[in-house]
């Protein structure tokens, strides 16, 4: 040991790569690699029109993204890995198909193409044409590929999950970690094939996750998304999060309000979202006879007050209130009156545009501000309302798309879709009327989910939505004098809804009534597609960059 | 006298000398004692007065030719014996006697020595400049083993010498002196002190060698001067120092060190130096104590670093610390304080001007449209001062900066050595120990080391040496480094309400309240080390050593992170949040547990022959190193008093730990030949092994060769009385480099976890998954390096020069090859990739003495340049490039054209994005993805190379004078050329939207307040957040020229005089006081010092008072 030591020396607190993928633990842990959490990031609604940070944007919202962004970076290599990872265990099987039983080999074999699958979907629709392959690359090869298209890889996301479909259980027993399922595998499918406006195809995956009859949506929509809410019957992709083991919600302090510790809605969602909750007879609120601008909670849809936090309620323990004349609040605990620092009269960076979000959160929350809320891919409300959008555009209008999309709605009013008297339900309508319809109906529902910038891509309404600029409420002064004082408060006007449920502010901005936050921009030339991150081009001469970067 | 006979007497005298050589010893001289002449002669010839010996005794006088016998002398003597009689007569006359049995030999005192004489025995006192005994020089009669030290008083006595006999007087640190007995009894020397010479012996690769001797490119640098410094650590001690050796630093905090690169980069990955301590390779140079270096040797070039092979790509630093000397007995004490203060410190806008600028952003971002005010209102900022005079906690006005740092942060430091040394056993001690706070709260680096040295001669044969050392380190800090936050908060945001109590802050980033309340991260570095080496010498030249040298370390981290609650100003019971960094107090710990070892089996022979002079070395080393990690942490603690673990809760604890192991094994040889100590040649290999490679690709062999001409020893260079020694040295070598993970050649799996539902339950399951990408024949990274050098001592060696050019092409660089992303692993390690550094270094010095001033005066400068080749497709992106072509961490970014001014300029110009505006800064469309401008600004296709960043012309300089009790020296520092980007806090505007604004912005920023006169006119863009990325975006605009001149170091010392001194029982006393980093010219925006990195702990001035006592 002293004068001559061993020279052959092996990792000590690592595992050899030589002959691993041996025997049925190695395969499961390396399965179990593929669903670690940063390969499943939920996407950052700040990209959308739902959100406002103060009077921050992203380099999405502002126009500026380029190669070099880091979260585009990131989500470029991790979904790689992913799919390297996936390839790997696919091309190891035959090593164990002698000493395990086909079923263990079917489920590990179609969670791999289940993975691969969900993270090639990922790459095309961000990146357009990508880099495809199935099998293990060595350096040599890898700088010999270029992009494959767009269409090509959809054709072997399609297979992979069918495979995937077709080895993936059912469901898993309640001593099993849960991985994917078959439902999440049609699901998956269904969203990729929406997104890239294979109708049928998405019609059909819908269809066959939702034959599969296990599924069913979670009684009480607010609940639904609290941390106490593990696993339920609605979930169909989704992973967990932990305090116990460390995989966190960070930052959730961003949502709160000051009173509680929170940045007062330093990410809060937007006058935009809130304008486009349907009122409780079923239209939006420039139709509705309903909607008041100066008690904006009252008649909407009851998803707008499990989202938004309404003025005036209790709000994890105080009132709720960013009147600025409001300088002291309840609390509720104690039955104190205290300083309210969730209006602006006491606190510069209350709310900026008076609202904060509720989805989500609820006292688990404090006092560290660190969240195990379930992270939701994939729940079947979005199956129901993804083969009701699959069926309008294939214009197949028919009950089953009423019924998918009112039975989302009804949930919310806890009722049965059938009572239709107690719900506005959605009646028959035009192509176009229905597409409204759904659209807005996702916007609803899915809020603060990380599924609308999907949406406003597929869509291609991003160039609308995200060239409106974000407002907020005036500053103090005038916003006493302005809008409180002639009892204007809350909003001083009602905004006409476009087709797509966005609200036009503008007429608002222009009358002096309300504050301009941010300029939103969105570059409909090229933004549809992110460019490939930069050092990818520049070492591989064969990738060319995505058009106007 | 008849001329047959003098024939005959210098026949005898041969046959004579043959006889005696052999017979010395065995004749007895009884004769010529008891035989007494009387003689009275006057004015006659020495010949003559002979002769009447002769005739009156049986003594026979012997002598040739050479002796010059006709001086006339005069005797009067009466039974008196013979000796007593030559004494006499032969005083003054260079002619030397000697008396065997009844022959008289007369030779010159030049002139034959091998004849024996009477011997004697001399005695002296050796003294130093200043007249204090100097105890522990080695007195050794020249070309004999024969020898002894000076004792505590400085006196020796030295028996068995000869008339004809020379004195050699050595003592390290002084200049070696030889003096003829010539047959004195008495002698007294006084040493004078070596700065830098020729005949210095420096440490070179498991030896030492004569620095005239040398033939690669060594530079040495004596232990005074890195304690004369003052700094903490040794690193920082070097900048400027030596040529070739670049030393940089980004902060000064309490205790920091500074990256050492000899010869620039050679390689992407580590291209730090191997730091040899005593022969034993270390981890940091900073682990040394700058009191205990005796000196420092750096090995530059590949023919004095091979012998260190598989790592010495980088250069070879080799500290030999003090040891005692026989003789010595001394307890000295050292005592210094000082303060530190930032050089410099950015300076920011008002209050006011802050919440226009604010309101200016908003405004641009906005579209200027009409609301001026965005952000404060008018009236508030009309008012503000006044507001904040009846409010200041509503309306706060901060002064960051001046709240958190003090102007002035102590240090002291105090070394207490002993040194105890005979002729067997010879001990040095040193304890030292070193405090410095910083310029904030809670941060204190504390150090004590120890060193304990010891040297046993057991026998002729056999001896050891035996050094232990001891160092703890502690660092001491608040729970974040305040420094970045401090510098961007905004004078709006309160940091204490005027009770007293922590405010908000910017919404809960106050930074002040965190470094006071929020906890600690306090570090404790432990190490023990020895060394133990048997030397063992069978016979005269020949060595064979066995070293064994182990070294421990135990490393303690702790991080107790305190939520810190601020309340709302008017209502100290309402707590409106904690600050930012902690929701909740955690503890975190870690340790780390780790050693190295490392054997060695030296031989070593050294051999003269007539006039060639062979040493030859050879050797096996081992080494091995360890190292585990472990860490632990609980959250959410109820208490915040007991940063312990057992305190927290259960549920949210965690822990992890891991693992790791390399080990080397060498076999070396040298072998160092001259011919006269004119021509020299040198060869050295080196073979290493190395347990990062497959054992198929193991082993590595780095020879190298170099020759030295000593031109000035030349007869036809003789004559040129003002070149004292020229000498022409050349090399060439191969250096190693393996230093890329622990396991590359090995596809490890690496574990981590992944939670799952099970049921409505939550389970964490453990995955695994291959990260790397392996590259199994992955192979030593090799150096070849050329140098080409001389060293010249010009009037009697008063003024030296060293100047050195040299290439290094490293090539099978080991570096992570940059893989496509897509291919889903991490980057790989391979060789691959070529780079070239090429450079010079120039030194000079000079020293001399006018009248009672000694002074000496020296400069060095170097240069290099390191441009990479191929890198097997490999590209390094980013704002610094590697790639083919390009230098090392060049430059790299968008070619600017000045600001947009108007809204026509921007339509009809290539830009970034749409959000572009007026007072952007404008860039040049050079390609698009046909290879041809494409009308917008992209990453990809729009970026150039925009220069080197690395720093250019690094020089330094120093002057020591000395007067009487007086010494002075005065060092300066600098860096003739380097292009720097302004970035970050330095030029930001409102950092992450909310931040302060540099004051050197204000009035010289583009503004749609300014005419378009004054927008032509001003230096940095609009202010705006959407077009942050932009404007500030790598590119020229923001380079400028880094050079600096720095006047690095000013030292005054004073001795007092030997007679006070004594009076009062102590043998030395000196005060002196030093200033560190005084000022400096440079080009920077006011506020930033050359060195500072934009949010780093400021560099600092210090000013050191020290006294140093010695008993």
């Amino acid at each position: 040991m002293i004068s001559c030591t061993d020279l052959d020396l092996n990792p000590l607190s690592e595992g050899s790569s030589e002959n691993w993928y041996s025997n049925e633990t190695e395969i499961s842990m390396a399965v179990n690699d593929l669903y670690r959490p940063v390969f499943w990031p939920l996407e950052d609604g700040e990209w959308t029109d739902d959100y406002t940070r103060r009077q921050a944007l992203t380099p999405i919202t502002s126009a500026t993204i380029n190669g070099e962004w880091e979260t585009l970076q990131n989500l470029w290599l991790n979904s790689y890995k992913t799919i390297a990872r996936a390839n790997t265990i696919l091309l190891n099987l035959d090593k164990v198909s002698e000493i395990l039983p086909p079923a263990t080999i079917d489920k590990f074999a179609g969670n791999a193409h289940f993975v691969r699958a969900a993270q090639y979907a990922k790459l095309i629709f961000y990146y357009g044409d990508v880099v495809f392959y199935t099998n293990i690359i060595d350096i040599d090869e890898a700088f010999t590929l270029s992009r494959t298209s767009k269409a090509e890889v959809l054709a072997a996301i399609y297979a992979d999950y069918d495979a995937a479909a077709s080895k993936l259980p059912i469901a898993y027993g309640n001593a099993e970690n849960k991985l994917a399922t078959k439902g999440a595998a049609l699901a998956m499918k269904a969203r990729i094939a929406l997104a890239m406006g294979d109708w049928a195809i998405a019609r059909d995956a819908a269809k066959a996750c939702m034959d599969l009859g296990i599924y069913e949506l979670y009684p009480d929509y607010g609940e639904l998304f609290l941390a106490k809410t593990k696993n339920p019957k609605e979930l169909v992709f989704g992973l967990p999060r932990s305090k116990e083991f460390g995989v966190l919600w960070e930052m959730v302090n961003y949502y709160l309000p000051r009173n509680v510790g929170g940045f007062g809605g330093s990410i809060a969602p937007s006058w935009d979202l809130f304008h486009s909750f349907l009122c409780t007879d079923g239209l939006p609120i420039d139709k509705s006879p309903l909607y008041n601008p100066q008690k904006p909670f009252k008649n909407r849809d009851p998803r707008c007050t499990a989202t938004i936090v309404e003025f005036g309620t209790p709000w994890l323990g105080f009132i709720y209130e960013p009147h600025p004349d409001s300088l002291k609040v309840l609390n509720v605990n104690t039955g104190q009156r205290v300083k309210n620092n969730d209006t602006r009269g006491n606190q510069q960076y209350a709310s900026f545009n008076g609202l904060v979000w509720k989805k989500f959160a609820d006292e688990s929350w404090l006092p560290d501000f660190k969240a195990e809320n379930d992270k939701m891919f994939m729940r079947y409300a979005d199956v129901l309302l993804m083969y009701a959008e699959a069926k309008i555009e294939l214009n197949e209008i028919d009950q089953s798309v009423l019924d998918a999309i009112n039975k989302v709605r009804a949930r919310a009013y806890k009722v049965s879709y059938t009572a239709t008297s107690s719900y506005p339900a959605v009646g028959t309508g035009s192509q176009s009327q229905l597409r409204t319809t759904v659209r807005v109906e996702r916007r609803m529902e899915f809020a603060h989910e990380g599924l609308r910038y999907q949406d406003i891509i597929r869509w291609k309404i991003a160039e609308k939505v995200l060239n409106q600029d974000i407002y907020g409420m005036l500053d103090v002064a005038a916003l006493r004098t302005k809008i409180v004082k002639p009892g204007l408060w809350f909003f001083p006007m009602t905004p006409a809804i476009d087709e797509n449920g966005s609200p036009n502010l503008l007429p608002m901005y222009e009358a002096g009534l309300i504050k301009l936050l941010a300029d939103r921009q969105f570059d409909a030339s090229k933004q549809y597609l992110w460019p490939i991150p930069t050092k990818e081009i520049l070492i591989n001469k064969n990738l060319i960059q995505n058009p106007g970067y | 006298m008849p001329f047959y006979d003098q024939i005959l007497k210098k026949m005898k005298l041969t046959l004579l000398l043959l006889l005696l050589t052999v017979l010395s010893g065995i004749a007895a001289d009884t004769y010529s004692q008891s035989t007494k002449l009387t003689l009275k002669l006057e004015n006659v010839r020495i010949e003559d007065l002979l002769s009447q010996i002769e005739d009156k005794s049986e003594f026979r006088f012997f002598y040739n030719e050479e002796i010059d016998l006709d001086k006339k002398v005069s005797v009067n003597s009466s039974d008196e014996t013979l000796v007593n009689i030559l004494d006499k007569i032969l005083n003054n006359t260079g002619i030397r006697y000697e008396v065997i049995g009844r022959q008289v030999i007369l030779t010159n005192s030049s002139g034959i020595a091998s004849v024996s004489q009477q011997s004697k025995t001399v005695t002296g006192k050796v003294t130093d400049s200043s007249g204090e005994p100097l105890p522990g020089v080695t007195v050794v009669v020249k070309g004999t083993t024969n020898g002894t030290i000076t004792g505590a008083d400085g006196n020796y006595s030295l028996g068995n010498i000869t008339a004809d006999a020379t004195l050699l007087f050595s003592f390290v640190g002084m200049k070696s002196q030889e003096i003829p007995v010539a047959g004195k009894t008495g002698i007294n020397v006084t040493m004078v002190e070596e700065t830098i010479g020729l005949e210095e012996v420096v440490a070179i690769g498991y030896g030492t060698a004569k620095k005239s001797d040398i033939t690669g490119a060594v530079a040495t640098l004596q232990g005074d001067a890195v304690a004369e410094r003052r700094t903490t650590q040794v690193s920082q001690a070097l900048q400027g120092a030596i040529s070739g050796v670049m030393v940089t630093r980004d902060n000064n905090t309490p205790g920091s060190s500074a990256t050492i690169n000899i010869r620039g980069i050679t390689t992407i990955g580590d291209s730090s130096p191997l730091i040899i301590m005593d022969g034993v390779p270390i981890n940091n140079i900073n682990d040394i104590n700058p009191n205990d270096i005796q000196d420092i040797s750096v090995l530059k070039d590949a023919a004095s670093a091979s012998i260190y092979g598989s790592r010495a790509a980088a250069g070879v630093i080799l500290v030999t610390t003090k040891r005692a000397k026989a003789g010595e007995l001394n307890l000295s004490y050292n005592a210094e304080y000082g303060v530190e203060t930032p050089t410099q410190l950015p300076v920011y806008v008002d209050v006011i001007r802050y919440m226009q600028i604010a309101n200016e952003l908003r405004w641009n971002d906005n579209g200027n449209t009409s609301d001026e005010y965005p952000l404060y209102a008018k009236d508030i900022v009309d008012n503000y001062m006044s507001l904040n005079a009846e409010n200041p906690d509503l309306y706060p006005n901060t002064d960051w900066v001046g709240l958190i740092l003090e102007k002035y942060a102590p240090k002291q430091s105090h070394t207490l050595s002993i040194s105890a040394g005979t002729k067997a056993i010879r001990s040095k001690l040193t304890l030292a120990y070193d405090k410095t706070d910083a310029l904030y709260m809670n941060h204190t680096y504390e150090r004590i080391t120890s060193r304990f040295n010891n040297d046993i001669t057991i026998n002729k044969f056999l001896s050891a040496t035996l050094d232990m050392y001891f160092k703890r380190s502690i660092r001491e800090q608040p729970s974040l480094d305040p420094m970045y936050n401090m510098l961007i908060a905004a004078p709006v945001y309160a940091a204490e309400w005027s009770d007293g109590r922590v405010a908000e802050g910017k919404t809960g980033n106050n930074i002040y309240g965190q470094i006071k309340y929020g906890g600690f991260r306090n570090n404790w570095y432990n190490q023990v080390g020895g060394k133990l080496s048997l030397d063992f010498t069978p016979f005269d030249g020949f060595k064979l050593s066995a070293i064994l040298s182990p070294n421990l370390g135990f490393d303690k981290a702790k991080n107790f992170q305190k939520k810190v609650s601020y309340t709302d100003w008017e209502d100290p019971t309402s707590i409106l949040g904690t600050l930012e960094w902690a929701k909740t107090t955690n503890l975190y710990e870690s340790r780390n547990d780790n050693y190295q070892v490392t054997t060695q089996f030296l031989a070593n022979y050294t051999k003269t022959i007539k006039e060639h002079n062979l040493n030859i070395l050879a050797g096996y080393e081992n080494y091995y190193s360890y190292y585990e990690n472990l860490s632990a942490s609980r959250e959410q603690y109820d208490l915040e008093a007991f940063p312990y673990l057992d305190l927290g809760p259960l549920t949210y604890r965690g822990n992890s730990g891991n693992a790791y192991e390399n080990a080397y094994r060498s076999w070396l040889g040298r072998v160092m030949y001259n011919y006269q100590s004119k021509y020299f040649i040198q060869g050295n290999i080196r073979f290493d092994a190395s347990s990062r490679f497959h054992t198929d690709y193991r082993w590595g062999s780095f020879p190298s060769l170099s020759a030295g001409w000593v031109i000035s020893e030349e007869s036809f260079m003789k004559d040129i009385s003002w070149l004292s020694f020229l000498k022409l040295r050349g090399s060439w070598g191969t250096l190693g480099n393996e230093r890329i993970g622990n396991y590359p050649y090995q596809a490890t799996i690496a574990f981590s976890d992944a939670i799952f539902h099970q049921g409505s339950t939550v389970v964490a399951s453990q995955t695994a998954a291959q990260w790397q990408y392996a590259i199994r024949d992955i192979s030593w990274e090799k150096t070849e390096s050329f140098d080409v050098g001389f060293d010249a001592g010009l009037f009697d060696n008063k003024l030296r020069l060293t100047g050195d050019y040299y290439r290094k092409t490293t090539k099978d660089m080991l570096l992570a090859l940059e893989i496509p992303d897509y291919m889903g692993f991490s980057n790989p390690d391979q060789n691959t990739g070529k780079m070239e550094t090429k450079g010079w270094e120039f030194e000079a010095n000079y020293n001399n003495r006018i009248g009672q001033v000694n002074y000496s005066v020296g400069f060095n400068i170097s240069d290099f340049k390191s441009t990479m080749g191929d890198l097997g497709g490999t590209e390094f992106l980013g704002d610094q490039i590697k790639i083919k072509g390009s230098e090392f961490n060049e430059w790299y970014g968008y070619i600017s054209d000045g600001l947009f001014q108007t809204e026509e300029e921007v339509t009809t110009s290539p830009k970034t994005s749409e959000s572009v505006r007026p007072g952007d800064v404008k860039y040049k469309d050079i390609s698009g993805p046909d290879g041809v401008p494409d009308g917008s600004i992209t990453p990809e296709y729009d970026r150039v190379l925009l220069g080197g960043s690395l720093p250019r012309y690094m020089y330094g300089a120093n002057i020591r004078l000395e007067y009487k009790g007086f010494d002075f020296s005065m060092v300066i520092q600098g860096v003739g050329k380097q292009n720097v980007r302004l970035e970050g806090l330095m030029v930001q505007p409102l950092m992450e939207n909310w931040g302060h604004v540099p004051k050197i912005l204000d009035g010289n920023f583009w503004s749609m307040y300014n005419t378009q006169e004054e927008n032509l006119m001003v230096k940095y863009p609009r202010i705006s957040q959407t077009s942050r990325g932009n404007n500030f975006a790598m590119s020229d605009y923001w380079l400028i020229n880094g050079a600096y001149l720095r006047l690095k170091n000013i030292s005054l010392g004073y001795t007092l005089p030997k007679s006070i001194v004594q009076s009062i029982k102590m043998n030395n006393v000196r005060f002196y006081a030093t200033i560190s980093d005084l000022y400096t010219f440079d080009n920077f925006p006011k506020g930033w010092d050359p060195e500072v990195s934009s949010s780093g702990y400021p560099i600092t001035s210090s000013f050191i008072f020290g006294v140093a006592v010695k008993f």
